[in-house]
């Protein structure tokens, strides 16, 4: 197994005023995969990721990125990771190509030769192209934060740490980060992409981490996450059919049916949707409807924290 | 490419971004149209009831113009260019904090020493811009206005234009170089803060503080280290002998404010969370 | 469920695993390190400003023992030095307030309180250029043979003092004779410390026990020190400090103490740094600038028979309308008939009012002394002193029923209404009694 990207040990910052931000997290980002780092604004994370760049310096704990000890090893390590935090930031009255410029010019190991190419690109790939020579300060929010994803574009990196990308963005432009993220992927990049919109990247993640109040409360490959979850099955039938789907479920050693109204609830445990099915046409019950149903992750999350995620609107 | 390349590639970068900008741009034009108004306005007061009158060597200017230069500076010292400095030093670290480009630059990476130093560079760069714009528009509009002629020094000798120029020149350097504690005072402030108008207004409080401490007989043992105290040495490239021992002293006194405040300035940069 | 636990835990970190116990232990240090260097910057920057000072205060001059009556004899004999150096003159006379913030630049005033930095070139002959620094300006006063300018950078101004064309003639003819002499008086004099300790010892045995005080270093030179102090208790005068160079015998630096301060010198006149070399001519010469306004005054040279009778200072030949109660450091000087509030506002018709010349009024030590010391007003309207001299003399002096009274640590002046000037180096009651 080739060591974690991205890696935590006991992470601990707190801040002057006593407040313990991030709380001794063990993170874990393989290789290769989109991590997608969750959690409520103000749980932790951005502190975190501040923590993992070298910008802010860990109370207690270690760090490494690409298996350099952070913030230690920021000076050969940066240049592999891309990065977006907290909101793109850039010189207003500079252009968007001035700006990318700019940034290409304090990387000590980039080859200024190359600089106005690889920006154009960069450019080109967030779809700013057009807007290249505008001032940074007549950009809309969305395209503040896809210049910011140009930034981290600007050279090929092997890690993209990503702080909300898709703040700011339309539905269209959300879509365009997801799209692009799992093109980076594909290409083999690791990603670490933060967000407190979980609907938002749970789609493009095949790892999650979520946190709350400083604490890395789960950790996992999103689909041994979602599996984790007891399965239930609901039938939906005729109101006087109820009872007989109830019996028939219990039969068949499904547990705790709860009713209501025409619908029947209960756990799946080890029994297949689709035997559940022919037992139950077999008993003559209509079927209207039958649904096999996991947890969702928001759902694991309430029951993790007792506290709802902020909701997409 | 090798890491001195790279190193003045940021620096490139940084200057054509400081002197690129429209604020410092007016700034250098503000300063640079005192000589004019003040050598306009003497020119046309010169055959009045009020001629030769004002303070320093203003009343030195309609008889050689190359005193303007050294009227414009002296006008400047005290206000103007301590504002200046302020505004170019207090903005270095504190107006990349606020704007939020300090952690991208940080992440790129760049160390965070080598920051401290292109903005330092950069904003001393600017000063010493500052004081070029005032003291070679001052030769310019003197020149025009009132001619240049040989140099009547404190001491009632004159020198050759040539020399006069030279020693000029020398008002303006040391002038300047002057002002280096103050740019590294306000390196350091702007380590402290995200917002630059503090930075910025501290450093100014700190040249007026230290002028108005200078004043106070009370306080004549602490006034040789006072930033500003040595300020109106250059007046010794126009004496007879130039006392290179009164010059070294009073750059020997910028060089500790700028020891002093730029290792602070480099621990708390180098120590500091960046939460901006 | 996995709870905070990362759910492959087996894998290692790249480097070896640190506890985050030690982790804390390796990152606060580090941040205290750094602070640590502008801790050794800013001791090491007070070490190098403060301990010159220090080291050279410590230096033990460790010279050969001399008695106070050799080294007075030596200085008398030594050649007078070509010399370029620096003094500091610092006055503590305890003045009434003096509206100082009107001075802009170098002026003779300013010699009245606080410090001044006056710098010195001389060729140990008839030559000399003396300099008082102001902020950005510069009085100077440029002696050469029988000529001699000041000039001051505020005013752009010359005054030049020169005799008059027959008196030239005989100063040349008598050149060998008067080079000792005196040059011609000087409005706005400068005090240099070789000046001032000339006028102390040259009379120190009349009326004062010499002595010795611990060796010093001035400038970086070996010193001894000759205590000069009076006998006469009723002087305000308590004793006068000369530090005297080792190798060349001049006199580096002067200190005068008052009965009325222990502490600190009332006058104090040094050299921060001399070197015993012939200035440049450029230094020694002065061409007025053809700015500046140029005023002459003639200045009439003595007979040669009037010069060796002021130079025995044979006391009862004074000018009319001076008297001298008393002697040497506690004698006091009165004139008659002066229109003191018209001199003081410069009205140049007061002046023919003035018995003698100014330097003839004190033949004895102490007023010469402080007249050294002090800028010589009283001739009115002169370029070089900017205040306006009846509000200066209404600061100075206080109202007393005999009449206004200037009283300082040194030296005590009263003028009564009937027009007499009494002056003298004692206190005020003195002369409040004698009057």
């Amino acid at each position: 197994m080739t060591p974690p990207a991205v890696r935590s040990a006991g992470l601990t910052k707190r801040f002057r005023s006593g407040q313990v931000a991030v709380d001794g997290i063990e993170l874990e980002v393989p290789r290769g995969s989109v991590y997608g780092f969750l959690g409520p604004n103000g749980s932790g994370k951005t502190t975190t990721i501040r923590m993992l760049l070298g910008l802010v310096r860990p109370t207690a704990g270690r760090a490494w990125l690409l298996e350099e000890p952070m913030p230690e090893g920021g000076g050969s390590v940066l240049p592999r990771v891309g990065v977006l935090v907290e909101g793109p930031a850039f010189h207003p009255y500079l252009t968007g190509r001035a700006n990318l410029a700019r940034l290409d010019a304090a990387d000590a190991t980039a080859d200024p030769r190359t600089t106005r190419r690889r920006s154009d690109a960069a450019l080109e790939r967030v779809g700013l192209a057009a807007a290249a020579a505008k001032p940074f300060r007549q950009y809309s929010l969305g395209m503040k934060q896809r210049l910011g994803l140009a930034a981290a574009l600007l050279r090929p990196r092997d890690l993209l740490v990503l702080d909300e990308p898709t703040n700011g963005l339309d539905p269209q432009g959300t879509r365009e980060v997801r799209h692009l993220i799992r093109e980076l992927a594909d290409a083999g990049t690791t990603v670490l992409v933060s967000s407190h919109l979980l609907a938002e990247i749970d789609q493009v993640c095949s790892h999650i981490g979520i946190m709350s109040q400083g604490k890395l409360l789960v950790q996992d490959e999103r689909l041994a996450l979602t599996e984790r979850g007891e399965p239930t099955l609901v039938v939906r039938t005729a109101v006087d059919h109820v009872g007989t789907a109830t019996e028939v479920l219990t039969a068949l050693g499904l547990g705790a049916p709860v009713v209501d109204g025409p619908e029947v609830t209960a756990s799946l445990g080890s029994v297949a949707p689709e035997t559940a099915t022919a037992a139950l046409v077999g008993a003559g019950v209509p079927v209207v409807g039958l649904e096999a149903r996991r947890p969702s992750l928001e759902q694991l999350f309430v029951t993790l924290t007792g506290e709802g995620f902020d909701v997409a609107r | 490419m090798s890491r001195a390349e790279g190193g003045s590639r940021l620096l490139r970068s940084e200057l054509s971004l400081v002197f690129g900008r429209r604020r410092n741009i007016t700034l250098l034009v503000g300063l640079a149209t005192v000589p004019l108004l003040l050598g306009i306005v003497l020119f046309v007061t010169q055959d009045s009831a009020l001629a030769g009158q004002g303070p320093g060597f203003v009343g030195r200017v309609t008889g050689n113009g190359l005193f303007l230069v050294v009227s414009s500076l002296v006008m400047c010292l005290p206000f103007l260019l301590p504002l200046t400095i302020g505004i170019a030093s207090g903005d270095a670290i504190a107006g990349e904090a606020q704007a939020g480009t300090l952690r991208y630059l940080l992440a790129v990476p760049v160390s965070r020493t080598r920051v401290l130093v292109v903005k330092a560079v950069a904003a001393l760069a600017f000063a010493g811009a500052a004081v070029a714009a005032i003291a070679l528009m001052a030769l310019l509009s003197g020149a025009v206005l009132f001619g240049l002629d040989d140099v009547t020094l404190l001491s009632g000798s004159t020198v050759p234009l040539g020399e006069g120029v030279l020693r000029i020149a020398g008002v303006a350097v040391y002038v300047g170089l002057s002002l280096t504690g103050l740019v590294a005072v306000g390196l350091f402030f702007s380590t402290l803060t995200e917002v630059p108008v503090g930075a910025m207004a501290a450093t100014v409080v700190v040249a007026i503080v230290s002028a108005v401490l200078d004043t106070l007989p009370q306080l004549a043992a602490i006034h040789p280290g006072l930033l500003t105290h040595h300020w109106l040495d250059f007046a010794e490239f126009l004496r007879l002998e130039v006392d290179w021992g009164v010059l070294g002293e009073g750059l020997a006194v910028q060089g500790a404010w700028v020891a002093i405040f730029a290792s602070l300035a480099w621990s708390r940069f180098t120590t500091a969370d960046v939460t901006s | 469920m996995t709870e905070t636990q990362p759910s492959s835990p087996a894998t290692p970190p790249p480097s070896s695993p640190v506890a985050p116990a030690s982790a804390t232990a390796l990152a606060t240090p580090s941040a205290r390190r750094r602070w640590a260097v502008p801790a050794v910057v800013a001791t090491a920057v007070a070490g190098a400003f403060v301990a010159p000072p220090l080291l050279a205060a410590a230096g033990d001059a460790s010279l050969p023992e001399v008695t106070p009556l050799e080294l007075l004899a030596e200085v008398a004999e030594a050649e007078p030095m070509a010399l370029t150096g620096t003094a500091v003159y610092t006055a503590r006379l305890g003045l009434p307030e003096i509206p100082f913030a009107e001075i802009a630049g170098a002026d003779p005033i300013a010699l009245l309180a606080g410090s001044s930095t006056i710098r010195v070139w001389t060729d140990g002959e008839e030559r000399s250029r003396a300099a008082l620094l102001g902020p950005a300006s510069e009085y100077s006063v440029v002696r050469d043979g029988p000529e001699a300018w000041t000039y001051s950078s505020e005013e752009d101004a010359v005054v030049h003092y020169a005799l008059s064309a027959e008196d030239e003639a005989r100063y040349e003819a008598l050149a060998d004779q008067l080079r000792a002499g005196p040059s011609p008086e000087v409005a706005g004099e400068l005090p240099t410390p070789e000046e001032a300790a000339r006028l102390v010892l040259d009379r120190a045995e009349e009326h004062s026990t010499v002595s010795l005080d611990a060796q010093t270093t001035v400038a970086g030179r070996d010193a001894y020190q000759l205590v000069v102090t009076p006998r006469s208790t009723e002087t305000l005068v308590a004793r006068v400090v000369v530090a005297v160079d080792a190798e060349t015998s001049t006199p580096l630096r002067v200190q005068v103490w008052s009965t009325q301060d222990e502490a600190t010198p009332a006058l104090d006149v040094g050299f921060t740094d001399v070197t015993f070399a012939a200035p440049e001519d450029a230094v020694l010469e002065f061409t007025a600038p053809a700015s500046a306004t140029v005023e002459e005054v003639v200045v009439p040279l003595p007979e040669v028979t009037e010069m060796e009778r002021t130079e025995g200072a044979a006391k009862g030949e004074l000018p009319e309308g001076v008297t001298v109660a008393g002697e040497g450091w506690e004698s006091v000087t009165t004139l008659t008939g002066l229109d003191v509030a018209a001199l003081v506002a410069g009205d140049p018709a007061a002046l023919a009012s003035v018995p003698g010349s100014e330097r003839t009024l004190g033949s004895e030590s102490a007023q010469e002394l402080i007249g050294e010391f002090l800028p010589e007003d009283g001739e009115g309207g002169h370029p070089g002193l900017s205040l306006d001299g009846a509000a200066l003399y209404e600061q100075l002096t206080t109202e007393v029923p005999e009449g206004r009274l200037l009283s300082s640590s040194l030296l005590s002046l009263l003028v009564t209404e009937d027009g007499r000037v009494l002056v003298g180096a004692v206190p005020a009651e003195t002369l409040r009694g004698m009057a």
